[in-house]
């Protein structure tokens, strides 16, 4: 028996829509009523974990775009102590004072004698109206991203996995109350609620959350409110595909043969169901972040998250758009940086679809 | 189906209070207090009783959210706490027809120019014609509404000033009225707050049409004789298009968020910027007014997507 | 022997796909008569559907009719350009396919989609008269109470009955030849006879030949005049009926007719399934298609390949150096 050349991913334009499958090869299946003749494959002894992250790793783009957003979070993680280091000192013409490089390399720090200046060796990306530098508020900026996603990120999937799994399960009250939620909030464009909330107690929840001790009065602290809203929005779509996967899960044999030997609900939720679910979980969380990260960008923008002297791509663009006529670079450059963080995870996000379940033709 | 539309429409009722009670809730619990407010500095204990008694005010909450609902069908939204004496309704009404006129040129736009793309891709599956639109699309798609408008402007800019032209990047001309620079005002921002939802169609249609073309009914229109126009346009587009109705509601969700930044960014006074404006101000009747009816206009249109759904799928019976 | 309605020359249709080229139907010849109900049997994967969309010539990518002649009333259907196809599709030659329950399009009415072929190949006919027409054959069809039915969607009808109105459909415009492809195999059994029954009536009523492609040796029994068995793309038995039961010569003939379990079986009687496994079509031997599992296989077998040979007496031919 030949071995059949490996199925390659085929990465088809079609992506986050869902994959069709090649006409080309379609035709042929459908019209000659015959299989392809699929000749066997050895079968290798790996987990299916295993198998799908080999695939995933094979998928060239999406290694590329995870290569590039692992930089990212490097960057800015580390970017700032590092770039803080660089420099000499220098004359803040304003106060007469001499700074070094932890201040004018810091991201709230304004010299008005500096503004809208090109890049420069002192400032590598330039400064932006209140002599801000750029690549300092650049790097706050992707941080204040980061961390806004990931904490949206673990609210979802918490909430996701524990009420999906409840009402897919049990069905009754749980599943109920859950249609509803999704209804409303489907039927309530997220964003909507997201200013409407933001608005109304953004500047109640500066004061209130500011004495919460991490986040302390930067400006950020508004992004508690906005990551808890922000959470509320994307829950309940996460938790209708877990809905989904734990009823069909549900009628499979492996659980009907749990059951009949006795295992307890709880733990043929926890030891067969969940387990299952990680996949399609993983995946819709990978495009939730890339979503959660423009959601966030776009309710700075609106003025409506985070506050100055704190920066995030969305408020770079906001006060680079004020500028758009005199000194474009300031807001093309946090453009840039958006973009290409949401191509990343979109790429990614079809590798991962792909890796982990081939068979998704949606 | 009209037991489909019965269940669909209570629904949705059920859907219209929860979103009035939420906008309700908000302004219950809006810090401030607007009898302060307009009391101002004539403040005293018998005027503010007496005041917030005149405004229900001292009303338990579902007595408040009771009247709060009867007055949202007169289109009564209370009045503002920036200009005390104005109507919210009389300052959002000169908002109204901008954002109409935006949004209903966006949709139309996501139409005429997704819908047919999607079909011509997957017409043309798989050649460079398909290739190049679907990269752009996916780009399009991808990248945030408020980038491309800030890309969109950059590039107007620049255009202006390479080559003298004076075309604008911010406010609107006058609404409903298309004269070359009334035009040089809405073109933009009409085509940057569709380009979101053209590709989401054109990709969606695309998606959709070739499953279509792999169906069993298509082959057996070929076998009938029919010409490959009609088979494409008759059988495959009719089916094809379900999917594309039923998600028209997500599609009016997406443009409705992203008003908000268009208008924020070229500095259109629709609602949407209006309500902006009034977050700065701490004018909260005004937000809420704008989000009861933004979010029911959305109800609205999932709605009427649902009706035509019935319309269109004659497999629909009972839900 | 009265002229062929259709005749099949060397016909051979290939797929070239990623894993390499597919010779799903590899040079097939065989001919039907006007009136004539021909059948074609054989395996999932033998060809027998290729064969017939290649009639149709509605073989897409990555397929292709690389070589042959199609003769349909003298005229040779692969020198036809796509209009002259479109005219011949629907109205004298017609197909049913396997699965009625996708075959029809969900969002018209049946009475519709029958009319539509009217229309299509009638051009002085007015709509009424396309309707007329649509009720007359779901009628034909057994339907009952069509002119109210007329107006009803598929998905009101079940599985059988969607059969009939497929078969009303490729009847509508009095074809010379109708190819059926499978139309049983995915219907109750009881239904079956039902629609082979309809079918045979239909055909002797209107004289229309009928190919009736099947797997199921049963089906071709009761039904067909003629029988071709398929194998691996290329014809390896042609027969009329009672021969092929009576005395079947090739040895893949004869292995099928071994397998059927019969009523008359003793009890704990095993069943005989063919060795081996099914062919590759990606890489064909050079020979026999048939030699890996053939039981009186021998050299010649591996290196020739056999054409069809006339057996015994009158039109029964089998492609086998060594028939029985």
């Amino acid at each position: 028996m030949d071995t059949r050349k490996e199925q390659g991913q085929d990465l088809a334009q079609g992506a986050m829509l869902g994959r069709v499958p090649d006409p080309a090869m379609i035709s042929m299946d459908e019209v000659s009523g015959m299989a392809e003749p699929e000749l066997e494959r050895s079968k290798r002894p790996a987990t299916p974990l295993q198998d799908s992250l080999r695939r995933l790793r094979r998928d060239k783009r999406a290694m590329v775009s995870l290569g590039i957003l692992v930089f990212m979070v490097l960057i800015a993680l580390i970017g700032p102590p590092i770039y803080q280091h660089i420099g000499g000192p220098y004359v803040n013409q304003i106060t007469g004072q001499t700074v070094g490089p932890q201040s004018y390399h810091n991201y709230y720090y304004e010299n008005l004698a500096d503004q809208d200046q090109g890049p420069s060796a002192q400032y590598w990306l330039g400064t932006d109206q209140l002599g801000r530098d750029i690549l300092a508020r650049l790097m706050q900026g992707i941080l204040v991203s980061i961390f806004v996603a990931l904490f949206v990120e673990v609210f979802d999937v918490v909430l996701g996995i524990s009420i999906g799994v409840l009402a897919g399960y049990y069905g009754g009250l749980i599943d109920q109350f859950l249609a509803r939620f999704t209804d409303i909030m489907l039927a309530f464009p997220g964003l909507l609620f997201i200013i409407m909330v933001a608005g109304i107690f953004g500047s109640s929840a500066d004061s209130f959350f500011s004495h919460v001790p991490v986040i302390g009065p930067n400006g950020n602290a508004r992004l508690l409110l906005v990551g808890i809203v922000l959470g509320i929005v994307i829950w309940p779509f996460t938790a209708r595909l877990v809905r989904g996967q734990t009823l069909q899960l549900k009628e499979q044999q492996f659980v009907e043969a749990a059951r009949t030997s006795g295992t307890t609900n709880t733990r043929i939720i926890l030891r067969h169901i969940v387990p299952n679910l990680l996949s399609i979980v993983v995946v819709t969380a990978t495009l939730n972040l890339s979503n959660t990260i423009v959601g966030e960008a776009g309710i700075s923008l609106l003025g409506l998250g985070v506050q100055p002297p704190g920066s995030s791509l969305g408020k770079m663009i906001a006060d680079g758009a004020q500028n758009i006529t005199s000194y474009p670079r300031e807001v093309i450059i946090p453009c840039i940086v958006l973009t290409l963080i949401v191509l990343c995870f979109c790429f990614l996000g079809d590798g991962m679809r792909d890796a982990f379940d081939p068979r998704s033709k949606d | 189906m009209v037991q489909f539309l019965v269940k669909r429409f209570i629904g949705l009722l059920f859907v219209v209070v929860g979103v009035t009670f939420i906008t309700f809730i908000m302004g219950y619990f809006a810090p401030g207090d607007p009898v302060l407010l307009m009391l101002g500095q004539h403040y005293n204990q018998a005027a503010y009783v007496a005041l917030k008694h005149v405004y229900g005010l001292d009303l338990p909450w579902y007595q408040q959210y009771w009247n709060y609902l009867k007055n949202l069908f007169t289109f009564n939204f209370g009045l503002s706490y920036e200009y005390k004496d104005r109507a919210v309704s009389a300052i959002l009404a000169s908002g109204v027809p901008i954002s109409l006129e935006l949004g209903s040129w966006a949709l139309l736009l996501t139409l005429i120019v997704g819908l047919p793309l999607g079909i011509l891709s997957a017409l043309k599956a798989n050649t460079w014609v398909d290739t190049t639109n679907m990269t752009v699309m996916l780009i399009l798609f991808a990248v945030p509404t408020f980038v491309l408008a800030v890309f969109v402007q950059v590039f107007i800019v620049w255009i202006d000033q390479s080559t003298g032209a004076s075309w604008p990047v911010s406010n609107w001309g006058t609404p409903w009225h298309y004269s070359w620079s009334d035009i040089q005002y809405k073109l933009a921002p009409i085509i940057v707050l569709a380009a979101g939802a053209v590709a989401f169609y054109a990709r969606l249609m695309r998606t959709q049409m070739l499953e279509v073309l792999r169906q069993d009914y298509v082959r057996t229109a070929r076998a009938k004789g029919l010409r490959e126009r009609i088979v494409i346009y008759r059988h495959a587009l009719r089916n094809a298009l379900i999917p594309i109705i039923t998600t028209l509601g997500v599609a009016l969700g997406s443009l409705v968020g992203g008003a908000f930044f268009i208008e924020d960014l070229f500095n259109i006074p629709g609602i949407a910027g209006i309500a902006l404006n009034s977050i700065g101000t701490r004018d909260y009747p005004v937000i809420q007014a704008t989000t009861v009816i933004l979010a029911v206009a959305v109800v609205l249109g999932n709605l009427l997507s649902d009706i035509l759904y019935t319309v269109v799928d004659p497999r629909i019976k009972v839900e | 022997m009265a002229e062929n309605l259709l005749e099949v020359n060397n016909l051979k249709t290939y797929f070239y796909t990623r894993g390499g080229t597919v010779k799903a139907v590899d040079d097939v010849s065989f001919g039907i008569r006007a009136g004539e109900t021909l059948g074609i049997v054989g395996e999932s994967g033998c060809g027998k559907s290729v064969t017939a969309l290649s009639i149709m010539r509605l073989i897409a990518r990555p397929g292709k009719i690389v070589a042959g002649e199609i003769n349909f009333n003298g005229e040779d259907i692969m020198e036809k350009n796509q209009n002259e196809l479109t005219d011949l599709r629907g109205s004298k030659i017609s197909m049913i396919f396997q699965d009625p329950m996708t075959s029809l399009n969900p969002v018209y009415t049946v009475g519709f989609q029958i009319a539509e072929t009217v229309k299509r190949h009638r051009k002085d006919v007015t709509h009424e008269q396309a309707w007329r027409r649509a009720v007359e054959m779901l009628d034909l069809v057994r339907i009952p109470d069509a002119k109210r039915r007329a107006k009803n969607y598929p998905h009101e009808f079940s599985g059988g009955m969607r059969q009939r109105v497929m078969i009303a459909i490729s009847l509508a415009c009095n074809p010379q030849l109708l190819i059926a492809d499978e139309p049983t195999t995915a219907l109750d059994v009881t239904i079956q006879a039902q629609i082979l029954e309809l079918m045979k009536g239909l055909s002797k009523e209107f004289g229309t030949a009928v190919m009736l492609i099947t797997h199921d040796l049963g089906v071709v029994a009761g039904s067909c005049q003629d029988v071709i068995v398929m194998y691996a793309g290329h014809v390896v038995e042609s027969a009329p009926v009672k021969q092929l039961y009576e005395t079947p010569a090739h040895p893949y003939t004869i292995g099928l007719l071994q397998s059927i379990p019969r009523l008359d079986d003793q009890r704990g009687v095993k069943l005989n399934p063919i060795a081996g496994q099914p062919p590759d079509l990606l890489n064909p031997p050079p020979g026999c298609p048939y030699a890996p599992r053939c039981p009186r296989v021998q050299t010649r077998c591996w290196q020739e390949r056999p054409e069809l040979v006339q057996v015994g007496r009158g039109t029964q031919a089998a492609a086998c150096f060594y028939p029985s």
